[in-house]
């Protein structure tokens, strides 16, 4: 409760220094406006600013279920055979940490702008911390229990539906927890980037603009909606692990 | 001996592939490897970009330039939340949240306040390396055992020793996983933010490569920039086995 009322008054502080330091002059009103300033430019830039973020939110819902079933299939299926795994891992170590930006320009030649790119590089970025989190639960699952299944005559099929897939659950859930954020970053880039719409082009239209107030009520909104999914995200986490107990 | 093998059989089968898929596109899209060794030597040579490095140069010296602001400031945040309890626990969530906002939306800002010149790359890249540093330093002082720090302070050890023979060994693991993470996501921040708009770095001469359809030459400035990425990984990781060394 403390910590709750805490955290509220940081907030508070936080920006009563802002308005403070706006009003005093000590920052330029043209680079960091007042939140005085910031509120009612919310409002002015609502509804396009919503249909920005809609479209945003659309396509990284997209390329979030493709990061999760490729990420999760792969994974499933590279961390099973050994030899594929023994083989591939550096590949997909390499792939998962080099900066996909490098190779950005060129999907944008190839795709073109609009929505294409922002789910084909949004999937990118989901696809290999989900597949490398997967991989590696599959690896560690236990031995005995594939040995136990088995000897007890499990088929292939129940090997993989009764034993690897509760096994992997949490290491899933953590890998699309992770994931989100990927999509989103990989999504608000090319909007950035070579966007037509969404809330990554609107942001650059307005800093390109120098529409400061503008600019800081959208980038709020994007963080709000980004860290609303998070912990909406977190809590079905947190509700699943207490189901799996 | 076998899985080397295939592996560098699987790395033959993609250029291949990656020469017949190049040959048969447009070639303002598709560069085989042919085609980018010329363009590479070219690069290299200094015919083609002349000022390569002058931007190798600028991009180097602003990724240093973020990686030891977010050094010192994620060190200094983390052990600040770390040391007290009442504030790692209002301020900790909070620094949790702000790390779940994708980074880059805060870019556009950072350019309007910074201007397209270097400091707008430097803080972004700063941003991006002061979470992983700060919730390192925050996490390897929870892993820290109480009981051995009263035991010390028993014997009579001065904070300072303290730190140095306490803290530091049971932190350590923590704390360089995290000095690599930083480093690694100020390095991606560096080049993301030349290459959403800057006049001068990598990023720019990717861009302008870009810009003019010169595939050839960007397949070659990004195999470069692909260089100081992966030898900044391997010093990181030196630095890293090392210091896990000295734990032992």
């Amino acid at each position: 409760m403390t910590v709750k009322a805490l955290q509220l008054v940081t907030v508070l502080v936080a920006l009563a220094l802002w308005e403070l330091v706006a009003r005093l002059g000590w920052v330029d009103p043209l680079f960091v406006p007042a939140p005085s300033a910031v509120a009612p430019a919310l409002v002015q830039i609502g509804g396009g600013a919503l249909a920005g973020l809609a479209d945003t939110l659309g396509k990284t819902a997209l390329a979030y279920v493709l990061s999760v079933v490729l990420g999760v299939a792969a994974g499933i299926a590279v961390g099973s055979v050994r030899l594929l795994r023994d083989v591939l891992s550096p590949y997909v170590i390499a792939l998962y940490g080099i900066p996909k930006i490098l190779v950005l320009p060129w999907i944008v030649l190839l795709l073109g702008y609009g929505t294409t790119p922002a789910v084909f590089y949004g999937t990118l970025h989901g696809f290999f911390p989900i597949m490398v989190l997967v991989m590696g639960a599959v690896r560690d699952v236990d031995r005995t229990l594939v040995t136990v299944a088995r000897s007890l005559g499990a088929s292939t099929w129940q090997l993989y539906y009764k034993v690897l897939l509760p096994a992997i659950v949490p290491s899933v859930l953590a890998g699309m927890r992770l994931g989100i954020v990927f999509c989103l970053l990989g999504v608000l880039v090319v909007e950035m980037f070579a966007g037509l719409r969404g809330m990554g082009h609107l942001l650059s239209s307005f800093a390109n603009g120098f529409q400061a107030p503008e600019l800081f009520a959208a980038t709020a909104l994007v963080s709000a909606a980004s860290i609303v999914i998070v912990l909406a995200l977190d809590h079905v986490n947190e509700k699943l692990s207490s189901w799996r107990g | 001996m076998k899985v080397l093998g295939l592996r560098l059989a699987l790395l033959a089968l993609l250029v291949a592939a990656w020469e017949i898929a190049g040959r048969t596109m447009n070639p303002l899209l598709g560069v085989p490897p042919s085609a980018v060794l010329p363009a590479l030597r070219d690069l290299l040579l200094l015919r083609s970009y002349p000022d390569l490095p002058a931007s190798l140069a600028l991009t180097v010296r602003e990724i240093a330039t973020a990686y030891a602001l977010a050094v010192a400031a994620g060190v200094g945040c983390g052990f600040m939340l770390g040391m007290h309890r009442l504030v790692g626990r209002v301020w900790g969530p909070m620094l949790a949240a702000l790390y779940a906002v994708p980074a880059v939306v805060w870019y556009p800002s950072l350019m309007l306040f910074f201007g397209l010149d270097a400091a707008s790359k430097i803080a972004f890249g700063f941003l991006l390396g002061f979470f992983p540093v700060a919730l390192a330093v925050l996490a390897g002082i929870r892993q820290v055992n109480p009981q051995l720090v009263v035991v010390a302070r028993a014997y009579g050890a001065g904070t300072v020793t303290v730190f140095r023979r306490v803290m530091l060994p049971a932190m350590m693991f923590t704390l360089v996983g995290g000095l690599r993470t930083g480093l690694a996501l100020c390095v991606i921040g560096v080049i993301v933010g030349e290459i959403l708009g800057s006049k001068a770095g990598m990023g720019a001469l990717i861009n302008h490569a870009y810009g003019l359809l010169r595939t050839g030459d960007y397949v070659a400035l990004v195999l470069v920039t692909l260089i100081l990425v992966v030898g900044s990984d391997v010093l990181a990781s030196t630095v890293e086995r090392r210091a896990r060394r000295w734990t032992e």
